[in-house]
């Protein structure tokens, strides 16, 4: 994937592959409103959390997963985080720069999430299948160290389960 | 197969709160770049607060600075 590729370009990929235009713009909002330089898979999460019309928001329903409780696990991950530095995260006043970027693009933990959807994913072997939202929550689940697992394990989703129900979606 | 680490705890929360506080240090960075070249501070002054080289600072604030409107001095682009 190309280092700068960004959620607007990648737009129409992302409808091919089953995943609503709403949640593909929903990434930047997400991100824009954590203040983030990037889109990282944490905000693609939530995103898929309020997309109504898909499966992958129906899947993190049922285990109990909404946006405001991702939010808020989220919330105390970056807390828990900086207080093992002994610190607390900075007034927004304080870090506002002029914002660089628009679109954003995606940064790492995106772009793995991206990489594992797509491994072993339908699509890989018959491309007339799109790739759903559900490989794309399978893909994010899938990270084992980062924010996304973090705030899970903080919210008391299990993980694991969550991806495997994500990757057997029929 | 051994078991995957706990994403909480231990070297997780130090690796976690080390690319937090990177994070943080970039976003304190442009802002107080910008901060002081709105109040008329010249690339090398800016360059010397921070420890770097002043094509490090140009390289790295110039667009977002221009994007800014900032009225950077001329000797600036030197």
């Amino acid at each position: 994937m190309n280092r700068l590729v960004t959620a607007q370009r990648l737009a129409p990929v992302l409808i091919a592959w089953g995943i609503p235009a709403s949640a593909s713009h929903q990434f930047e909002i997400e991100a824009k409103q954590d203040g983030a330089k990037v889109i990282e898979a944490e905000h693609m999460l939530l995103a898929l959390t309020t997309s109504s019309d898909g499966d992958a928001a129906k899947l993190m329903h049922e285990a109990g997963l909404d946006h405001e409780r991702m939010a808020s696990a989220l919330k105390e991950e970056r807390r828990r985080t900086l207080a093992f530095a002994g610190m607390k995260a900075p007034e927004k006043k304080l870090v506002a720069a002029t914002e660089l970027e628009s679109p954003l693009s995606f940064g790492t933990s995106a772009k793995a999430a991206f990489k594992r959807a797509l491994i072993g994913a339908r699509h890989e072997r018959h491309r007339a299948h799109p790739l759903r939202s559900t490989d794309l929550l399978g893909g994010i689940l899938e990270a084992e160290m980062g924010t996304v697992p973090r705030a899970l394990a903080i919210a008391g989703i299990d993980r694991v389960a969550l991806a495997i129900r994500a990757r057997g979606f029929k | 197969m051994p078991t995957a680490p706990s994403p909480l705890d231990g070297p997780a929360d130090g690796l976690a709160a080390a690319s937090a506080l990177r994070a943080i240090a970039d976003e304190l960075e442009d802002a107080e770049v910008e901060r002081a070249m709105r109040a008329g501070w010249s690339w090398s002054q800016v360059a010397e607060a921070l420890g770097v080289t002043r094509q490090a600072v140009h390289k790295k604030h110039l667009r977002r600075l221009l994007l800014a409107q900032i009225a950077l001095r001329r000797r600036n682009y030197e």
